[in-house]
């Protein structure tokens, strides 16, 4: 193994480990399919790799499966993501913990994730996302009722 | 008449019962309704017809057969008597033990299917009467279907294993039907006890049956009993152990016979429809152990104590079984007490071979002929009284209706007839059976070598004689004459049978009346019978006049005293039973056996469950339940990883995945 | 594990910089300033350069060399950004980069036919889908979940611990997987130097003579002078000679895929979305 294929292997084990931090830390559903996505464009990296050390087209091959099940995973996962969020208006996974142990509660929200609600979020957050950085953290969710409000006028 | 034919016969007479149960079990319901008792008349019918052909037509041309044949239907004339054998399959085969499905037909089984059939069909017919109005209706004709079967094939079959399943078919087919009104408590329950207590005899049966095989290594009869000298030799191996096959046997007997103690089954019985009552409980399959008993005569040749007991028994039954009937009330009970009582006298003649070899045949002759007209007089009996029960609203209680004989002209004269035999009025059936019975232990007393013995019991046997022409005439008194009485739920004028039960109850009569005077002084039955093997055919016939005078004025006496009783001065009863209250509250309460039992056995039982129960509840539960908590608390801690949370799980997953990972990766 | 430790300390710097930054990225209790957001996407480029610059130095061209640098980089980066960002919106756009980056990887192996695939699905199919699905979705704006991460600590700690076996594992000396030269194609080949340097070194138990550098099977797949790879033609012969059926597996699949994808997406009704 020369040094340069070794350092695309590591490239490709980056982007997987990084898919997978993503895919654990977040709440975020979209974000989540996202990460997957991303470990496996780490997984196409190692693949293609593997078939250039080994001077065959097969590595090349296989990624293109991979890319075609990406896509299909892509497509079906988001048409579920749609289907929960009609469901719960919100695409957080903590909604989503209906096999936990009954006798269990369920997931510790944050202050400011309330259950099926979409519009608690920051009071003073445009409709529009803004360029840059998000805001700071709003003052807990007492003035839910008022958000509402103003986000639908 | 070939021997193809010979053996269809045979298997006609228990396959077309089976037929019939299976056919009626599965379209009685849906399709056959209150036809039900079609394909169940018919197979009786047919089972009728091919013993009466066994009985008058094969068996006594097989005699004239010379050497046994080799092939399907072997036919002996040997030691073992004229029999016609027809070979099913074999059934399994452990060992050596080969157990056959096969059927054997000799002279007392001729006698017996005959019988049974006979009687089945008519009670057959009256029971398409009497249960008309029942919804049980396929019900019932299944069950009596199948239990004919098994009586069949009880007295058909050829080896003791066969014996026991169908002797087992036949203590199911009784549960059946005395549980057939299963909703109500009473019925269950007596079905329940009569089951239970079926049990004990059962147990005794399987051990007799397990001594034999061990020391005879077959269980087939022609084995076993067919051959003397074999007995003998086994005897004179193990000493004692004959006698203790004999005691075991008698046991089964006395279970299935109702014989003391373990009678308390069979009054409960008369739970059941009446139409069963006359004919398992009083006809065929209570004399199951009459027959065992007198079939393995050539065993109890061998064990004169075994017979002796026998006797005892059966005296004693005889005793207390009639002393019991004198007091009760319920009619079909106190037909129940003299079932037990007459069978009680079966045994009492079985027994009496222990006096002398030569008595071994009368002995056996007269206890089977009494059960063959007893199955008549005690099913006519029984149907008069359900009769009587039709008609009263199903009121049996014989305190409640009185003065019959007008409004039930039938039903009071053919009771009146059934109740004459049995109260041995000469020339009737029962009185010549009964007279067999005492004249073979007068012969008994006489003997050298138990002659005290059989002298006890020949008073005892006539005493319950005096007594059971007592209370039968009491039942009939009480039931048919005194002022006209009926209970409200017969309505205000009780309507007498139909003809389809009338038919039966006259044929019943008729046979009642008559079947003892054909058969009995002419020794037709005799002759026949003791061709049998282990039986030895006898040519000296001699009546005993003595013996019936004296049994003549026995019951002439007890009809007496029943007419004075109750019909001239009905005060007297009353006045015995204050003068001679602790005997009455003896007899009233059945000699208290039941609580005995309760006391002696249930309690001491129930007190042992009750210490098992705290011991499974309190020890064995506390460490099942245990093992079944310490998982839970064992998983208590993990549990809280099951939040069903996505992101969870996938770090759970991914720890697995990292370790297995640099597990692998450091092993280079 | 220690003396990989001492030997390469620079990857491990490079690692634990990289732990350090995605953590401190990482959306939080903590307020976002933009100059602490700038802070931690410093601390991830220096955990980043460090950890590539410890992986050894290739013999290829400056250029190539500068070429890698880039995209690794840049892929490294925008998947760090990716997975940390608070919007949404961002996400997708900073995972679009990452493909990007990628598929640049994906020239530098000599795969284009991969490469331009791999953007054609993704930047123009997949990132779209998902930014018309974040902007039906999230309509309101930033939401609260997106303000916060679970268990970031144990995931990063976890992921580091694995990407550091790994390069362990890539860097050691043990490691040598030789390469078939393009001559040494016959599986046969009876004791060439490439197959016995192989055996010796990654399964030293195994007689060299069963280990073959190319699996027999898949004779189309192999390259060769006339079709190096990445050939456009040496992948159709392997796609469509070895793989064949496989690939119309996939076709299936993906009629399926879209069949299914139409089933389970809710049906637009008024007022939803």
């Amino acid at each position: 193994m020369t040094p340069e294929e070794q350092r695309f292997l590591l490239v490709g084990a980056g982007l997987f480990v990084l898919g997978a931090i993503g895919f654990i830390t977040r709440r975020n559903l979209i974000l989540m399919v996202l990460s997957a996505e991303l470990m496996l464009h780490g997984v196409s990296l190692t693949l293609v790799t593997f078939g250039r050390m080994h001077q065959t087209n097969e590595g090349q091959a296989f990624t293109i499966f991979t890319l075609t099940v990406a896509a299909c995973e892509a497509g079906l996962a988001l048409s579920l993501v749609l289907s929960l969020y009609r469901k719960s208006h919100s695409l957080d996974i903590q909604l989503w913990s209906e096999l936990r142990e009954s006798d269990l509660s369920g997931p510790v929200l944050d202050s400011f994730g309330e259950r099926g609600d979409a519009t608690s979020s920051y009071e003073n957050i445009p409709k529009l996302t803004p360029a840059g950085i998000a805001p700071k953290d709003p003052p807990r969710a007492s003035t839910s009722a008022s958000a509402t409000t103003s986000t639908r006028t | 008449m070939s021997e193809d034919i010979q053996q269809l016969i045979l298997w006609l007479i228990p396959a077309a019962p089976l037929l019939a149960a299976i056919s009626t079990a599965l379209l009685g319901p849906k399709l056959l309704r209150h036809k039900s008792h079609l394909p169940c008349w018919s197979a009786l019918a047919l089972s009728f017809v091919c013993s009466l052909i066994l009985l008058l037509k094969i068996l006594p041309t097989v005699e004239l057969a010379a050497a046994p044949v080799e092939g399907e239907v072997a036919i002996a004339h040997s030691a073992t008597g004229p029999q016609v054998i027809a070979s099913g399959y074999e059934w399994f085969s452990v060992g050596s033990l080969h157990a056959n499905i096969e059927l054997r037909a000799d002279s007392i089984t001729a006698i017996m299917l005959s019988m049974v059939t006979g009687v089945s069909l008519l009670v057959a017919m009256f029971g398409s009467g009497y249960m008309s109005h029942d919804p049980g209706y396929p019900r019932f004709f299944a069950a009596v279907s199948l239990f004919v079967f098994s009586m069949c094939m009880l007295v058909l079959s050829g080896s003791f294993i066969l014996l026991f399943v169908f002797w087992e078919a036949v203590g199911l087919c009784s549960y059946l039907l005395i549980g057939f009104w299963f909703h109500k408590p009473s019925a269950a329950a007596a079905a329940k006890k009569a089951f239970v207590i079926n049990r004990i005899g059962d147990f005794g049966l399987i051990m007799g049956i397990f001594l034999i095989w061990k020391h005879f290594g077959s269980l087939d009869f022609m084995t076993v009993l067919g051959n003397a000298a074999r007995i003998a030799e086994v005897d004179a191996k193990n000493p004692g152990v004959i006698q203790l096959i004999c005691f075991c046997l008698f046991l089964g007997a006395m279970g299935k016979s109702a014989q003391f103690p373990l009678q308390v089954w069979l009054p409960d019985a008369m739970e059941g429809p009446t139409p069963v009552s006359a004919l398992i409980h009083a006809a065929t399959m209570v004399t199951a152990g009459v027959y065992l008993v007198a079939r393995c005569t050539p065993l109890f040749v061998m064990a004169p104590n075994a017979q002796m007991a026998v006797s005892g028994i059966g005296a004693a039954t005889a005793a207390i079984a009639a002393l019991i009937a004198l007091t009760q009330t319920d009619l079909k009970r106190v037909l129940a007490y003299s079932t037990v009582s007459q069978l009680g006298f079966m045994f009492m003649a079985l027994g009496c071979g222990a006096a002398s070899a030569e008595l071994v045949t009368p002995a056996v002759t007269a206890g089977m002929f009494h059960l063959f007209t007893h199955a008549f007089f005690k099913a006519l009996l029984f149907l008069a009284a359900g009769s009587v029960m039709h008609a009263m609203g199903d009121v049996i209680d014989m305190r409640r209706f009185s003065g019959l004989k007008h409004a039930l002209p039938i039903t009071h004269w053919t009771f009146l007839v059934g109740a004459a035999a049995l109260a041995g009025v000469p020339l009737l059936a029962g009185f010549w059976s009964k007279d067999d019975i005492l004249a073979v232990l007068q012969e008994a007393s006489r003997s050298e070598a138990h002659g005290l013995y059989f002298g006890v019991i020949r008073v005892i046997a006539i005493g319950a004689a005096f007594l059971t022409a007592f209370y039968t005439f009491r039942a009939y008194f009480m039931t048919f004459w005194g002022p006209e009485k009926f209970p409200e739920e017969a309505g205000h004028h009780p309507h007498e049978v139909t003809p389809i039960m009338a038919w039966p109850l006259r044929t019943l009569a008729f046979c009642a009346a008559g079947i003892g005077l054909i058969v009995g002084p002419t020794h037709l039955f005799g002759d026949y019978l003791q061709k049998t093997m282990g039986l030895t055919p006898e040519h000296e016939h001699h009546l005993h006049w003595g013996v019936m005078l004296m049994s003549s004025i026995i019951a002439v006496a007890g009809i007496g005293f029943a007419w004075m009783f109750y019909v001239a001065s009905p005060t007297i009863p009353a006045a015995i039973a204050r003068t001679m209250k602790p005997f009455y509250v003896l007899s009233q309460g059945k000699f208290f056996l039941d609580e005995i039992f309760t006391g002696l056995i249930v309690l001491p039982l129930l007190g042992i469950a009750k210490l098992a129960t705290l011991f499974d509840k309190y020890v064995i539960d506390c460490l099942v339940d245990s093992v079944g908590r310490a998982p839970k608390a064992l998983s208590t801690i993990p549990r809280q990883l099951h939040g069903g949370v996505v992101s969870s799980y996938a770090g759970v997953m991914w720890v697995g995945v990292v370790t297995a990972v640099v597990l692998v990766l450091t092993m280079f | 594990m220690m003396t990989w430790i001492q030997h390469h300390p620079m990857t491990i710097v490079g690692l634990v910089l990289w732990a350090t930054g995605i953590l401190w990225l990482m959306p939080g209790k903590k307020a976002s300033k933009p100059r602490a957001h700038m802070i931690g996407v410093l601390i991830v480029a220096l955990g980043l350069v460090t950890f590539c610059l410890s992986s050894g130095k290739a013999q290829s061209e400056f250029a190539d060399d500068v070429m890698f640098w880039v995209f690794a980089i840049g892929a490294l980066m925008s998947g760090v950004l990716m997975i940390t960002a608070r919007n949404p919106v961002y996400a997708a756009l900073w995972f679009a980069l990452a493909t990007l980056s990628t598929c640049g990887l994906f020239l530098l192996q000599h795969a284009p036919f991969l490469a331009a695939a791999t953007i054609i699905v993704y930047a123009g199919a997949v990132i779209v889908t998902f930014l018309f699905v974040i902007m039906l979705a999230q309509q309101s704006g930033a939401a609260g979940y997106d303000q916060r991460s679970s268990q970031s600590l144990f995931a990063t700690i976890s992921a580091f611990v694995l990407l550091g076996a790994i390069s362990l594992t890539l860097q050691s000396e043990k490691i040598d997987i030789a390469r078939p030269s393009l001559d040494v194609v016959d599986s046969s080949g009876a004791s060439s130097a490439a197959t016995e340097n192989m055996g010796a070194a990654i399964i030293a138990d195994l007689p060299s003579t069963d280990i073959t550098p190319v699996m027999p099977g898949n004779v189309m797949s192999k390259a060769d002078a006339d079709h190096p790879v990445g050939n456009l033609k040496g992948l159709g012969k392997s796609l469509f000679g070895d793989y064949l059926f496989a690939v119309e597996l996939a076709g299936t699949l993906l009629l399926v895929a879209s069949i299914g994808a139409i089933a389970i997406a809710p049906r637009r009704e008024q007022g939803a979305i």
